[in-house]
């Protein structure tokens, strides 16, 4: 039987420079074979003798012989992370957990809410839905960041703008004069422009913490309820497999249990949001 | 399957059935284990049997401090635990609940759980800090282990089976022994009866119903003036969660030299530490003490009772022994009980 904590070995084919801090690796395994996940589900990064962390892929799940994943710096192991080059070795272990429950989505208005490199996860779940746009009411990304120089996958926006059935509103939280013609303010006040038909409708929130609690507190405020309102809950999970408590929220193993839940799942747990 | 004899008796018999790299562990006086190799001399002492717990968690011989979860096979492996204690063979259902479930299988666990005899003995002597009786234990074990020795009197103990791996051991190696007398039987039942008088006495100011733990501590987690409190001589050493025979918290440590020659360590992990609910980026589920504190207790009787239907507290007491804040989980969930009553009165 397979030891549930060996890692699969995969080397980096493809590096993208986002912003300052964050990157994109493309992962493709050494032994040739695929790499299947759904969208939502997250995997173990290994950085060999560095450290292991929780990441959830950017790319889309019908691409098994590659997957990108999309990575800020932001401590000890994704420092060195970033610091690897094209052709380094890592290991991956996974998929783990419950993805997004696409196929509830279907004949509905999806609002996606995301909030700098939360973006990532919601880029696997877009490219996810643009496979089949036809099976949705409408899809509205709402995307906010730090500043225009923080947005991830600004190439990609023009690509997306064309896509029938998309509509994309974008906020930052400052900038400099000139350099910004969509909205300036955090990204819950692109929820007060948003159009959809909220009786028919399902948000997706991804986020930093702050960021998610603000944005479910405004879509409970909107009229969705709870059961209506899917969160991609965060927490440093070191094994992934329900085991070493890491991840633990009231009775819940995120990585387990989650790590999508609902809001009614979450709205009597304890300290949701940190 | 009982059988009646001597401990050393059983000593001697035991100690001869499993060869090279078996180990069996005897309890020592001052609460520790002594490891014995089969070819070993072996000091018997027989009182040791008849006191409570050891100082260490039984989790330590399935769940080490610190292992390889990568490289950790070993031939011929087999260990026999001698005098294990009801407190501690509850909180080993725990661990089997996370590390064996039907989702994944820890291979480490596994390898050990399925390679150790468990020998376990009464309590006919619990301590001020025992408290199985409070969270629905008994100081004797029910079921969970392959063989008990349970005390009638000086030289002689009652050997009976809890398992098919006890029975074969009875059957193949204890069959020359004669089965109990009546009177063994009463006798060992009495001394039973007695270490629970003695349990119920101890702990009648903190008693409880046993469904009320839950209730209490679910209902107190908004009492946050009770938690501080409770807390503040709390250094957060984490003395109680590592010593804890069922706390199971650990953290992968990645120790590779390189992607072809792999190690990692599984290594013991508290939830009172301040990192322990830290993510990138800076922030922490539960960043202040009370918080943490508070999760222990909402683990222990809350989360891991929604989660399994029972309390992951089985009342061994080790976390009042080692606190050096003299913080006792018993006068907390009292203290609590209280805060609680009077609110739903209001």
């Amino acid at each position: 039987m397979k030891n549930i904590y060996t890692p699969i070995t995969a080397k980096i084919v493809k590096i993208i420079n986002e912003t300052a801090n964050i990157k994109t690796f493309t992962f493709k395994r050494l032994d040739g074979e695929k790499f299947p996940f759904s969208t939502g589900q997250f995997i173990e990064l290994t950085v060999f003798g560095i450290g292991e962390a929780p990441f959830t892929p950017s790319s889309s799940p019908f691409e098994t012989e590659m997957i990108d994943v999309t990575i800020m710096r932001a401590g000890r192991m994704t420092e060195v992370l970033h610091s690897m080059k094209e052709g380094d070795i890592v290991g991956l272990r996974g998929p783990y957990g419950n993805g997004y429950p696409v196929k509830d989505f279907k004949d509905k208005e999806i609002l996606i809410i995301g909030g700098g490199v939360g973006l990532a996860p919601l880029r696997s779940l877009l490219l996810t839905l643009f496979a089949t746009m036809n099976d949705y009411k409408k899809v509205v990304l709402s995307y906010g960041s730090k500043t225009p120089q923080d947005i991830v996958y600004k190439y990609l926006f023009p690509e997306w703008r064309k896509i029938k059935g998309l509509e994309i509103m974008r906020s930052v939280d400052k900038c400099q004069e000139g350099e910004w013609d969509e909205t300036t303010g955090v990204v819950t006040c692109l929820l007060d422009k948003v159009n959809v038909n909220i009786k028919n409708s399902v948000a997706v929130v991804c986020g930093p913490p702050i960021m998610m609690k603000f944005t479910t507190i405004k879509l409970i405020g909107m009229g969705y309820k709870p059961e209506q309102i899917y969160l991609s809950m965060e927490r440093n999970m070191s094994c992934g497999l329900g085991k070493c408590g890491h991840c633990q929220i009231g009775s819940y193993f995120i990585c387990k249990d989650g790590p999508v839940f609902t809001w009614e799942q979450l709205k009597n747990i304890p300290e949701p949001f940190e | 399957m009982q059988k009646v004899l001597s401990y050393k008796d059983f000593v001697l018999k035991i100690k001869n059935i499993y060869g090279e790299n078996s180990y069996l562990f005897l309890p020592n006086l001052d609460n520790t284990y002594t490891k014995v190799s089969f070819n070993d001399e072996v000091n018997i002492e027989e009182k040791s049997l008849n006191k409570i717990r050891m100082v260490d968690p039984l989790k330590t011989f399935f769940f080490k401090t610190k292992e390889d979860i990568l490289n950790f096979e070993k031939e011929n492996f087999f260990q026999i635990i001698v005098g294990v204690k009801s407190c501690d063979i509850t909180a080993l259902k725990i661990l089997d609940k996370i590390f064996l479930n039907k989702d994944y299988v820890d291979p480490l666990y596994r390898f050990y759980r399925a390679r150790t005899l468990i020998v376990s003995s009464d309590c006919p002597k619990p301590e001020k800090n025992c408290f199985c009786n409070l969270v629905g234990g008994e100081p004797y074990p029910v079921d969970g282990y392959d063989l008990n020795l349970s005390y009638v009197e000086e030289g002689r103990y009652i050997l009976s089976s809890g398992s098919k791996k006890g029975d074969e051991i009875i059957e193949k190696y204890f069959s020359d022994f004669n089965d109990p007398y009546k009177d063994d039987i009463v006798k060992s039942d009495n001394l039973r009866i007695l270490a629970k008088q003695f349990l119920n006495e101890n702990n009648k100011d903190y008693f409880l119903d046993i469904e009320d733990y839950y209730k209490i501590v679910k209902d107190g987690y908004d009492l946050e003036d009770n938690w501080k409190s409770e807390s503040i001589t709390c250094v957060q050493c984490g003395g109680c969660n590592f010593i804890c025979p069922s706390c199971y918290c650990f953290l992968i440590r990645e120790n590779s030299e390189s992607y072809e020659q792999q190690f990692r360590d599984k290594v013991w992990d508290v939830c009172h530490s301040t990192g322990y609910g830290r993510v990138a980026g800076g922030g922490n589920a539960r960043k202040y003490k009370f918080q943490r504190f508070r999760n222990r207790y909402q683990c222990k009787f809350v989360y891991r009772k929604e989660n399994f239907d029972m309390y992951a507290c089985t009342g061994c007491g080790r976390c009042i022994d080692v606190c050096p804040g003299k913080i006792d989980i018993r006068k907390v969930i009292k203290n609590l009980s209280c805060s609680v009553r009077v609110i739903d009165k209001v």
